[in-house]
C-alpha cells in the first residue's frame, strides 16, 4: 500500500494541529486508488502486482476533542454526520494530533478507529497520528507523522509521500498525482481556460511553438540550399584563382631566366655569388614554403608584425615573408570569416612562393586561412585581425595582386637581404643564425 | 523523579489526581511501594508558561514485572478523562463498559484516577489468563488455583512473550500467602525505618517453559516481617518439586511461613515465662532484664563468696534454641582490660522444661558452674547467695 498527500493539505493540517493548544483530530478525505502493475521479464511471462494507493486530497479539522465520542469511546454518527456533511463518503481516514507521546496507537484510539471503520464503511481505514517532540530547552522540535492501517494485523505501518518535500538532491519539480479538488480551483480553471486551450483541449502554445519550430525547419532547409550554391561558387573562384597563380609564377620564371641571360650576358663573373646568393634563399623559400604549407595552415605571419603578433607566429618558425617592408603587412593578416561569405585572398607575402606545386587544397594561402577542417581562424588570427582595420584589409585584398605582380620584378635583387634582415626581426628573438638555420 | 517534582510540574488542575497516586496509590499484591510517575511531559504549546505537563508514564508493579503505561490528559480540558497506552502490551484492550471509574469520569474525585489504574489492572489480570491459554499446563495450573477460595482472589499473572529464539513460553505467578501476622509481638514490627505498610507474604513461581520443568518460586516478605522472622536467611521455603503443581505446593509454603510464625510468637511467650520464672527465683539477684523483647537476662550471684554476673541470652526461636549464658567475673580483668568472661552453653537444659523448671535446674547448675569456671583462679572459698 502507498500512501500520498498533497503538500499545501499537509501543511494545512499540521498548521491546525501547531495551533492547537492540547490534541488536535480531524478526519482525512481523499480516495483510494488500486493499481494493478503487470511486470514482464525474462524469467517469468508475466507478473502482476496490486497496489492500493490512497490518496489524502483534504482534511476535515475537528473543532474540539470528544465532539464525535464520549468517555468510553462511543462514536456517535449523529455527531459525526454533523461535521462530515455530505464529505462523509470521501472519508479515508483520520488522524491525530499529540504533543511528546510515543508513536502508537492508544487506548482510545483504537477503540474509535474500530468503530469508525464499521460505520464509515471503510474495509482500510487509515490513521495519522501526527506526534510533535520537543527538546527539554525547546531548541529543536520535530514533527514525527507515521500512517497506520489498523485493520491489518501484520506491516501496520505504511510510508506517506508527500511530493517534492523531502529529497533536496532532485532538481526537478515533481507534478504530483494527488489532484487539486478544490472548488474554486475548478471553477477559476473553467473560466479562464479558453484563453489557453483550444477547442481539442490541446494547449494553444504547444501549437504556436510547433508552429515556430516548422519555420525555422524549412528556413534551415533553404539556407542549406543556399551554402550549398555559394560553396560551390567559392569552389570555382579557388579554381581560378590557384590557375591564375600558377601563371604568375610561370611568367616570373620566364622573366628571371630572360634576366639572368641578360646579365650573363654583360657581366658574367663577378654576378656569380649574388646570384647565387639570390637564389639559394629563393628556392629556400620556396622549399620552405612548400614544406610547411601543408603542416601550418595558418598564416604565415609577415616579419613586420608587431612582436606580440610575432612570438605567437614563432611556432610556425617559417616565416616565410618577405613582404616585411610593407607598414601595412599587420593589416594583410586575414581575419576570421563567417561560413559562406567570400573568402579574402590571401595577404601574405606567401604568394610569391606558394605557387610551388605541391599546393595542398587547405594551403595558407587561400583566404580560408583557418584550419583546414573550415573552422574559423583561431585566436592568433583573431587577435591580429582585431588590430587592424577591416577597410584596410579589403584594400590590401584588391591591391594584393598588384603587389604581388609589382614586386615580382623588384625583388629578386633586393629579396635575400630583406629577407635576411626582416626575418630575425620579426619571427624569431632568438637570433638570425638559428633562423637562418632552420631556413636552409 | 520524585512525587513532590512530579506535583510541582504538572498541571494545578491535574494535581490532586496525580496526588492519590504517588501518595497513596498502592495497586496489586506487592504495595510496599507506591507507583512511581516519570517522564512528566507537556501537551501544550512550548510557549506556555507555568507548570503545565499533563502527561506522564506510569510505573505499576505487577507479578514481579513493572508495568509502564503512559497516561495522556490534555491541560486545557482538565475535566476530560486521559487517554492510556500500554506500553508493550500493544494488544491489550480493555473493553470500556468495565471500567466504571472511564464511564463516568469524574474529575473532581481525586480518587478517580487511582481508580481507574486499578480497575485496568484487573483487565489486564484478566487479558494475562486469557494468554494462558496457549499451555493447557499452565492454564491447569492457573484453573486449580482458581478454584481455591484462599488463592483466587490474590493472584497475580503475568504470561510472558514467547520467547522468539526457543519458542518457549513462560508466565509467573505472584501469590499472596493467606499467613495471619496479626500475632506477631509488636516490639518485632517496629524496628523497620520504613512505612511497612500492610504486613504480606508473597509467593512468586516462574515457569521458564510451559512444560514446567524449570520452575524457580521465590518467596518476598514486606520487610518488617521479614525481620520478625530473623531476617532472609532464615527462611529457605522447599523447590518446587518437579511434576507437582502449585496447589499442592503453595499450601506447603504456606504451611512452613505459618510454622515459622508460630515459633516466632511462642518464642516470645516462652522467653517471658523463662525471665519471669528467674525473676520469682532469683528475685534480687536479677541486674537487668529486656522487658520488651524478654531476650536478655543479668543476673548477679555469689557463690561462697565469691560474686559473678551471668548473662542470658534467649535466642529467638526459644525454647527449640538453648539459651546461651555468659559468665562474668566482677574481680578480675583480662589482658585486654575487658572483665575475665567465659560462655556456657552445654548444661544440662530440655527445651521442654517450663520456666520455672529451668530456673531451679539453673540454680544447681549454677551451683557447680563458677567453681569449674572460674576454678583455678578462686579461692576455694565460694558460696552461692542469692542477694
Amino acid at each position: 500500500m502507498a500512501a500520498s498527500i498533497s503538500g499545501y493539505t499537509f501543511s494545512s493540517v499540521c498548521y491546525h494541529s501547531a495551533n492547537s493548544n492540547s490534541d488536535h483530530e480531524g478526519f482525512l478525505l481523499g480516495e483510494v486508488r488500486h493499481e494493478e502493475t503487470v511486470s514482464i521479464s525474462d524469467t517469468q511471462i508475466s507478473s502482476s502486482e496490486l497496489l492500493q494507493v490512497v490518496e489524502v486530497h483534504n482534511h476535515e479539522p475537528c473543532a474540539q476533542l470528544f465532539s464525535f465520542y464520549d468517555y468510553a469511546g462511543q462514536v456517535n454518527e449523529e455527531s459525526l454526520n454533523r461535521i462530515l456533511k455530505d464529505r462523509r463518503k470521501n472519508v479515508i481516514g483520520w488522524y491525530r494530533f499529540r504533543r511528546n507521546t510515543q508513536q502508537q496507537m492508544s487506548f482510545r484510539e483504537q477503540i474509535i478507529h474500530k468503530q469508525l471503520t464499521q460505520l464509515l464503511g471503510v474495509p482500510d481505514l487509515v490513521f495519522l497520528l501526527f506526534s510533535f517532540i520537543s527538546t527539554a530547552n525547546n531548541s529543536t522540535h520535530a514533527l514525527e507523522y507515521v500512517l497506520f492501517r489498523p485493520n491489518r494485523r501484520y506491516n501496520q505501518r505504511v510510508t506517506l509521500s508527500i511530493p517534492n518535500l523531502g529529497n533536496t538532491s532532485q532538481q526537478e519539480y515533481k507534478v504530483s498525482s494527488v489532484p487539486n479538488t478544490s472548488l474554486n480551483y475548478a471553477k477559476v480553471i473553467k473560466e479562464h481556460g479558453a484563453e489557453f486551450f483550444d477547442k481539442d483541449g490541446v494547449m494553444k502554445d504547444i501549437r504556436t511553438i510547433f508552429q515556430v519550430y516548422g519555420a525555422l525547419q524549412d528556413k534551415v532547409q533553404s539556407v542549406c540550399g543556399e551554402v550549398e550554391q555559394s560553396e560551390r561558387v567559392k569552389e570555382k573562384v579557388q579554381e581560378e584563382v590557384n590557375k591564375l597563380k600558377q601563371q604568375i609564377v610561370l611568367r616570373k620564371r620566364k622573366t628571371t631566366d630572360e634576366e639572368r641571360r641578360l646579365q650573363e650576358a654583360q657581366n658574367p663573373e663577378p654576378r656569380l655569388t649574388p646570384e647565387e646568393n639570390t637564389e639559394p634563399p629563393e628556392t629556400s623559400l620556396l622549399s620552405r614554403v612548400a614544406f610547411h604549407t601543408p603542416s601550418t595552415p595558418e598564416r604565415p605571419g609577415p616579419s613586420a608584425n608587431p612582436p606580440a603578433y610575432a612570438d605567437l607566429l614563432s611556432l610556425q618558425n617559417d616565416s616565410l615573408l618577405p613582404f616585411s617592408s610593407s607598414p601595412t603587412s599587420a593589416a594583410l593578416l586575414p581575419r576570421p570569416q563567417a561560413v559562406g561569405s567570400p573568402g579574402h585572398p590571401s595577404p601574405s607575402p606567401l604568394g610569391l612562393g606558394l605557387s610551388a606545386g605541391p599546393n595542398p587544397a587547405p594551403s595558407p594561402g587561400t583566404p580560408y586561412l583557418g584550419n583546414g577542417d573550415g573552422s574559423s581562424s583561431d585566436s592568433l588570427d583573431r587577435q591580429a585581425a582585431g588590430q587592424e582595420d577591416d577597410e584596410e584589409d579589403d584594400d590590401d585584398d584588391s591591391s594584393e595582386y598588384e603587389n604581388l605582380v609589382s614586386e615580382v620584378g623588384q625583388l629578386p635583387p633586393v629579396s635575400a637581404s630583406v629577407l635576411l634582415q626582416g626575418r630575425p626581426a620579426a619571427l624569431s628573438p632568438d637570433g638570425d643564425a638559428s633562423v637562418r638555420g632552420s631556413q636552409t | 523523579m520524585s512525587p513532590e517534582v512530579a506535583l510541582n510540574r504538572i498541571s494545578p488542575e491535574l494535581r490532586p489526581l496525580l496526588c492519590s497516586v504517588v501518595r497513596n496509590g498502592r495497586v496489586g499484591l506487592d504495595s510496599t511501594n507506591c507507583l512511581r510517575v516519570t517522564d512528566l511531559k507537556t501537551g501544550c504549546t512550548s510557549l506556555t508558561p507555568g507548570p503545565c505537563c499533563d502527561r506522564f508514564k506510569l510505573h505499576i508493579p505487577y507479578a514481579g514485572e513493572t508495568l509502564k503505561w503512559d497516561i495522556i490528559f490534555n491541560a486545557r480540558d482538565p475535566e476530560l478523562p486521559p487517554d492510556f497506552i500500554f506500553g508493550e502490551d500493544a494488544e491489550f484492550l480493555p473493553e470500556p463498559s468495565e471500567l466504571p471509574h472511564l464511564v463516568q469520569w469524574d474529575a473532581g474525585d481525586p480518587e478517580c484516577l487511582l481508580q481507574l489504574v486499578k480497575e485496568l489492572i484487573q483487565q489486564y489480570h484478566q487479558y494475562q489468563c486469557q494468554r494462558l491459554r496457549e499451555s493447557s499446563r499452565l492454564l491447569f495450573e492457573y484453573d486449580s488455583l482458581l478454584e481455591d477460595p484462599n488463592y483466587s482472589r490474590s493472584m497475580e499473572i503475568y504470561a510472558g512473550h514467547k520467547n522468539s529464539w526457543t519458542g518457549e513460553f513462560s508466565a509467573r505467578f505472584l501469590l499472596k500467602l493467606p499467613v495471619d501476622f496479626s500475632n506477631i509481638p509488636v516490639y518485632l514490627l517496629k524496628d523497620t525505618t520504613l512505612d511497612p505498610g500492610e504486613d504480606v507474604a508473597l509467593l512468586s513461581v516462574s515457569f521458564e517453559d510451559a512444560e514446567a520443568t524449570q520452575v524457580f518460586p521465590k518467596l518476598y516478605l514486606s520487610p518488617s516481617i521479614e525481620h520478625a522472622l530473623g531476617g532472609s536467611s532464615a527462611l529457605h521455603i522447599p523447590a518446587f518439586p518437579s511434576g507437582g503443581c502449585l496447589i499442592d505446593y503453595v499450601p506447603q509454603v504456606c504451611q512452613l511461613l505459618t510454622n515459622k510464625v508460630q515459633y516466632v510468637i511462642q518464642g516470645y511467650h516462652k522467653r517471658r515465662e523463662y525471665i519471669a520464672a528467674f525473676l520469682s527465683h532469683f528475685g534480687m539477684g536479677v541486674v537487668e532484664y529486656d522487658a520488651e523483647g524478654f531476650t536478655k537476662l543479668t543476673l548477679l550471684l555469689m557463690w561462697k563468696d565469691f560474686c559473678f554476673l551471668v548473662h542470658v541470652d534467649l535466642p529467638l526461636y526459644f525454647p527449640r534454641d538453648q539459651p546461651t549464658l555468659t559468665f562474668q567475673s566482677v574481680y578480675h580483668f583480662t589482658n585486654s582490660g575487658q572483665l575475665y568472661s567465659q560462655v556456657q552453653k552445654s548444661y544440662p537444659y530440655s527445651p521442654r522444661w517450663d520456666g520455672n523448671e529451668m530456673a531451679k535446674r539453673q540454680e544447681t547448675c549454677k551451683a557447680v558452674e563458677p567453681a569449674t569456671i572460674f576454678g583455678p583462679a578462686l579461692p576455694r572459698q565460694i558460696h552461692f547467695i542469692s542477694i
